[in-house]
C-alpha cells in the first residue's frame, strides 16, 4: 500500500464526524452566555434613550444613585479609554457623552445587587434632552441642507465599479429591463439574547465570557474603551446561541468590561429579547435601481446599477456591505460592461451592520429578478438565459478578475435543471384557485473579508503522552467549523478526530482567527489549522526518521504511529517521538497562518481581486399561492451549492437547511419596522409549519487554494432562496413584487395585477 | 413573603421556597440550577424554556413557580438516565439535528412529550406539536428527520416512561 492510498483511507474529509461538543447541547449541560456568572455577580443594565435624535444637556444620577442596592451609576464620563468603538470605523460610543443618534442608543448603565434594582435605578435617572431633527431615509440624509447625525457628515462610504462601457453596450441592446427593487430593515433573532459576566482574575486581568463571533476584535476594542493594553483583557466565548453577523458587534462585552474595571467586582448584563431587538444589528435595508442589456441571443451585454443603502446610526460592519453589494451586484454572471454604484448613509434608524451575506441576499434578489424579466423580454427560459450567461473557468467579474479554478456556477446549474425541468411540466390543477409556480435562484459569494488581509492564524501541538491539540481563536457559532478545523488536522496528521483536543476561541489560550463571518472560517482557518499541522508533520516524520532509521520519504503516519512503508517491520509512536523531541529541545508546538491571495479595489475603478475564491449556488423554490387568500406555501426547494469540498458534509446540509429557512423569511414574513417591532410576537420567522423539505446537491468544484478543496457555505446558503420563492410567486402569478418581504398585502396585489394577462380568474 | 412548593422534579421529589411571582423559568434556572432550560423571548414564542408538566409540554417562562405544586416536572437535565442517552437525543446526535444547540432542550422537550403520549405520530402530527419552538440555524429538517426516527427507535424506554404508558 502506497503512502498515498493509505492517507486517502485514513481520510475523515467528507465524513459526518459527529459535532464537537453536541453532548453539552443535547444533555442541558452545555453552558450559554447567560448561564456562568456565579450567584454574587452584580447585574449591569443600560438606560437607552427613548429619542432618535437629540443633544444630551444633563444627566443627573443622585436619585439613581440613592436606590438601595444599586452601587454605581456609569456615564460616558466614566470611561477611561476612548468612548468609541467599531469593527472597522470606530464611530460608536460605549455610552452616548454629547448626543444619541438612536432610539435605543445606551446613556448610563446602573450596577446593583439585582436585575431588579438596576430597572429601578435606571428608571431615577433623569437626563435632558434638547431634540434635534431626525433622519430615517438615506436619500433625505444625503440632501444638502440635511442636518449632520456625524461630524463628518452623513455619506458612510461609496463603492465605484466601473469595466468596460456600459453606456455604449446599452445603445446597442436589443432588450433592456430597468426596474428598482427594495429591501426591508431585518433582525437576526438568533434565540440566544446577548448575555456576558466579567470578573477580574487573579493576575489581575480582566476576564469577559461572552456569546461572540470575534473574540480578538471584542479584546481590542474593550481594552480600547478602557485605556488598556490588549494583554490586560482576556475574553472567552460561551457557547453562541447563534449569531449570523450580529454578535460581531460589542454588545455587552464593553459594559462588562467597564463595570468590572471600575468596581473591581463580577457582574453580569442579560439582554432582554426586546433590549437585543431595540439595540443590536440590523440586515442593511437597501433601495436597487438595476438595469440590464441584454443581446438577442440572450447574453448579458450591460448593467447599470445604484445602491442606496442605510446603515443606521453608526457604521459597524456598513463599510464592508458599501463593497460587497456592489462587487456581486452582477449575480454569478460575466457581464462585459459595469457601472455599479454603491453609496450608504447614516440616518437615526437602528444600527445596519452584518447579517449573514452582506448585502449579497438583497442584490440577488434584483439580480435574479432582472434575469427573469430579460428571459420573459428575449422568450427564452429562465434556466436557457442563466446558462449562456453564468461565470466560467476564465471569466472576468465586474472587477476585472479572472477566475481561473473552482467556478460551480455550471454545474449546480446542470445539476437542477432536470428538477426544474419536471416541476415546469407539472400543471395546475382544476382547483385554480392555488396556482402552482416554479422560480430560481442563483448567486455567487466571496469568501472572506473584502479587498483586504484577513488572515488567520492557529497552532498544533504534540503533547507529551502522543496527543494532539489544535489552538485556533474562531469562534464556532453553531455551524460547526470547530468540527471542520479537528476534522482537517485529524486527517493531515492520520489520527482519529477524538484524538485532537480543541483549546478554540479564547484570547488567553490562542492566537486571532479574524471574524466568524464572510463564510471564511473553513477555508481560511481551515487552511491555517491545515499549515500547523504540515509543520508538525514534518517535525514529527523527521524526528521518527532518525529513530527509526529509515527514509523519510517512506514514512507515514496512522493512528499516532509512524511506519515504514518500505516493507521494514519497524514503528515508533507519536509519545516516543514527543519525548524525544521534548528532550533535546526541539519545538512541538507549530505555528500556522494562512491569508487569502487578494487585493484592494481602485477607488475609481474598483477594479482588483476582492477574494481568493467564491462559493457558487442555484436554488429551486416551488410554491403555491391561493389566490383567495394571498397566502404563499413554498413546497420544495431544491439546492445545488458549490462548497469546494463538503468537509462535513452533514453539516454542509444543516447550513443550507438553515439557510434555505432563513431566506424563505426573508422572502414572505420578515420585517423589522423601528419603533414598531419589539419582540418575537411582532417578528415572525419561519417555523416548522412555514418549512418545505429540502434536497441538497452537494457540488464539489474544489478550490487549489483550500483546505483539501473546500470553499465555505455559510452564506451562500441563505442567498438564492428568496430570489427563488420570489421568481415562483412571479411564474404562478404573471405579476411581479419589487418590495420584500412579499407580505399578504403584496402578494394580494400581485394577484390583481396578474390576473389581467393570466389565463385564471379571481371570480369562479 | 415566600411560598414553599413541592414537586417531582426529574424523577426526585423536592421542596422549593420562591417568590409568589417567579416564573417556573426563574427558578428552575435560578434555584435548582437547571440552566438546560433556556430564556429565549419570555413571552412564550421561541419554545427554547419547554419543560413537561404532568405530560404535557408547556413555555416554563409563561407559568408561575407556584403551579408547579404538586407536580411532576421534566427537563431535560433529566433525559439521560445513567449517563445514557434517551433515544430522543440519540435521534437528534444522529439526524445532525443540533447546531448552536440553544433551542435544543426544548425541542427535546415537545418531542419527548409527542412521543410519551402518541406511539407513531404522523409528520403533520409532529410538525403541529413542535412548530411552537423555534430554530433560526437548523432549517427544522434535520430536526423533523430526527423527530421522525425517534418514533422508529425501538429504544428501551426509561422508568418514567413505564410509568406514562
Amino acid at each position: 500500500m502506497t503512502a498515498a492510498s493509505i492517507k486517502e483511507k485514513q481520510s475523515l474529509i467528507g465524513t459526518s464526524v459527529p459535532r464537537i461538543g453536541v453532548d453539552g447541547k443535547l444533555n442541558g449541560k452545555a453552558l450559554f452566555s447567560n448561564d456562568v456568572a456565579p450567584k454574587n455577580s452584580l447585574w449591569v443594565k443600560a438606560l437607552r434613550s427613548e429619542l432618535a435624535h437629540a443633544k444630551i444637556e444633563s444627566i443627573d444620577i443622585k436619585d439613581a444613585l440613592n436606590t438601595p442596592g444599586c452601587v454605581a451609576i456609569l456615564t460616558a464620563q466614566d470611561i477611561p479609554g476612548n468612548n468609541s468603538f467599531g469593527i472597522i470605523n470606530k464611530d460608536q460610543p460605549l455610552l452616548a457623552g454629547s448626543k444619541v443618534r438612536f432610539v435605543g442608543d445606551p446613556v448610563a448603565l446602573a450596577v446593583a445587587i439585582s436585575e431588579d434594582v438596576a430597572e429601578l435605578a435606571l428608571s431615577k435617572i433623569h437626563v435632558t434632552y434638547t431634540e434635534l431633527a431626525s433622519i430615517f431615509d438615506p436619500e433625505e440624509s444625503l440632501a444638502p441642507g440635511s442636518p449632520f447625525i456625524h461630524e463628518k457628515g452623513n455619506l458612510l462610504g461609496k463603492r465605484l465599479i466601473k469595466k468596460g462601457a456600459p453606456e455604449l453596450a446599452f445603445e446597442k441592446a436589443d432588450v433592456i429591463i430597468e426596474r428598482t427593487y427594495q429591501t426591508t430593515c431585518l433582525e437576526h433573532a438568533y434565540l440566544e439574547p446577548d448575555a456576558g459576566y466579567a470578573y477580574f482574575d487573579s493576575d489581575g486581568k480582566i476576564v469577559i465570557y461572552a456569546s461572540t463571533q470575534n473574540p480578538h476584535y471584542d479584546q481590542a476594542d474593550v481594552a480600547s474603551l478602557l485605556g488598556l493594553e490588549a494583554d490586560r483583557v482576556r475574553i472567552i466565548q460561551t457557547n453562541t446561541g447563534g449569531g449570523f453577523g450580529s454578535k460581531l458587534d460589542l454588545n455587552t462585552q464593553g459594559f462588562l468590561g467597564l463595570a468590572c474595571y471600575l468596581l473591581k467586582k463580577p457582574v453580569r448584563m442579560v439582554f432582554s429579547r426586546e433590549e437585543a431587538f431595540l439595540c443590536t444589528s440590523k440586515r442593511h435595508p437597501l433601495k436597487i435601481k438595476y438595469k440590464s442589456a441584454a443581446s438577442k441571443d440572450g447574453r448579458l451585454l450591460a448593467i447599470d446599477v445604484k445602491i442606496m443603502g442605510d446603515t443606521g446610526a453608526y457604521a459597524s460592519y456598513g463599510l464592508a456591505v458599501v463593497s460587497r453589494s456592489a462587487i456581486h451586484a452582477t449575480g454569478p454572471y460575466e457581464v462585459p460592461n459595469v457601472s455599479i454604484e454603491s453609496v450608504f448613509a447614516y440616518t437615526n434608524n437602528p444600527i445596519a451592520g452584518a447579517m449573514r451575506g452582506f448585502g449579497v441576499p438583497q442584490v440577488a434578489f434584483a439580480h435574479e429578478s432582472q434575469m427573469d424579466l430579460l428571459a420573459e423580454a428575449l422568450g427564452v427560459s429562465p434556466l436557457e438565459i442563466r446558462r449562456r450567461n453564468a461565470l466560467r473557468l476564465g471569466s472576468t467579474t465586474a472587477t476585472k478578475q479572472e477566475l481561473t479554478a473552482s467556478v460551480g456556477i455550471q454545474t449546480c446549474i446542470e445539476a437542477i435543471a432536470p428538477h426544474y425541468e419536471a416541476i415546469r411540466n407539472k400543471t395546475n390543477s382544476k382547483d385554480s384557485k392555488k396556482l402552482k409556480g416554479v422560480g430560481l435562484g442563483c448567486m455567487m459569494y466571496g469568501i472572506g473579508n473584502t479587498g483586504t488581509q484577513n488572515p488567520s492564524t492557529a497552532q498544533v501541538e504534540l503533547q507529551s503522552n502522543g496527543g494532539i491539540v489544535l489552538y485556533s481563536g474562531a469562534a464556532d457559532i453553531g455551524q460547526g467549523s470547530s468540527t471542520v478545523l479537528i476534522q482537517i488536522v485529524a486527517t493531515e496528521l492520520g489520527v482519529g478526530a477524538e484524538k485532537i483536543t480543541l483549546v478554540n476561541a479564547d484570547t488567553g489560550l490562542t492566537t486571532s482567527a479574524g471574524a466568524t463571518s464572510a463564510s471564511r472560517q473553513t477555508y481560511i482557518s481551515g487552511n491555517a489549522a491545515l499549515d500547523a499541522a504540515r509543520k508538525l508533520k514534518e517535525a514529527i516524520l523527521t524526528e521518527a526518521a532518525t529513530m527509526l532509521k529509515a527514509n523519510r520519504k517512506k514514512l507515514y503516519m496512522k493512528n499516532g504511529n509512524v511506519l515504514d512503508s518500505s516493507g521494514v517491520d519497524s514503528s515508533v509512536s507519536f509519545e516516543q517521538i514527543a519525548n524525544k523531541a521534548k528532550r533535546e529541545g526541539r519545538p512541538l508546538k507549530w505555528q500556522g497562518f494562512f491569508d487569502p491571495d487578494t487585493t484592494p479595489l481602485d477607488p475609481e475603478t474598483g477594479q482588483g481581486k476582492p477574494y481568493a475564491t467564491f462559493a457558487f449556488a442555484a436554488q429551486i423554490a416551488e410554491v403555491e399561492v391561493d389566490i383567495l387568500t394571498a397566502e404563499v406555501t413554498v413546497k420544495k426547494i431544491i439546492a445545488a451549492h458549490d462548497v469546494g469540498k463538503a468537509i462535513n458534509p452533514e453539516s454542509v446540509k444543516g447550513q443550507i437547511y438553515g439557510g434555505a429557512a432563513m431566506g424563505l423569511g426573508f422572502a414572505l414574513m420578515e420585517e423589522f419596522i423601528p419603533g414598531k417591532t419589539v419582540s418575537l410576537k411582532d417578528y415572525h420567522i419561519p417555523t416548522f409549519s412555514d418549512m418545505p423539505p429540502v434536497e441538497c446537491l452537494i457540488i464539489e468544484e474544489p478550490e487549489p487554494t483550500g483546505p483539501f478543496g473546500a470553499k465555505g457555505v455559510g452564506e451562500p446558503a441563505l442567498i438564492p432562496t428568496a430570489p427563488a420563492i420570489l421568481n415562483a410567486i412571479a411564474d404562478a402569478l404573471g405579476s411581479r413584487i419589487y418590495s420584500l418581504p412579499a407580505n399578504l398585502e403584496r402578494v394580494m396585489k400581485a394577484i390583481h395585477s396578474g390576473a389581467s394577462k393570466m389565463k385564471f380568474r379571481l371570480n369562479q | 413573603m415566600n411560598l414553599e412548593i413541592d414537586f417531582c422534579l426529574n424523577g426526585s421529589e423536592i421542596r422549593l421556597s420562591i417568590k409568589p411571582w417567579e416564573t417556573a423559568l426563574d427558578v428552575l434556572r435560578n434555584q435548582s440550577g437547571l440552566t438546560g432550560v433556556k430564556e429565549g423571548c419570555g413571552i412564550g414564542e421561541c419554545g427554547a424554556c419547554t419543560i413537561i408538566i404532568d405530560g404535557k409540554a408547556v413555555n416554563s417562562c409563561l407559568i408561575l413557580a407556584a403551579q408547579l405544586d404538586g407536580r411532576k416536572v421534566e427537563t431535560v437535565e433529566g433525559l439521560e438516565v445513567d449517563g445514557k442517552m434517551h433515544f430522543i437525543q440519540q435521534a437528534f446526535l444522529d439526524k445532525g439535528a443540533v447546531q448552536c444547540g440553544f433551542c435544543t432542550p426544548g425541542m427535546l422537550m415537545s418531542a419527548k412529550a409527542l412521543l410519551d403520549k402518541v406511539e407513531n405520530p404522523s409528520t403533520d402530527k409532529i410538525v403541529e406539536a413542535m412548530t411552537g419552538n423555534l430554530c433560526r440555524c437548523a432549517g427544522y429538517v434535520q430536526i423533523l428527520e430526527a423527530v421522525r426516527e425517534a418514533t422508529c427507535m425501538k429504544a428501551p424506554l426509561n422508568k418514567d416512561d413505564v410509568t406514562n404508558s
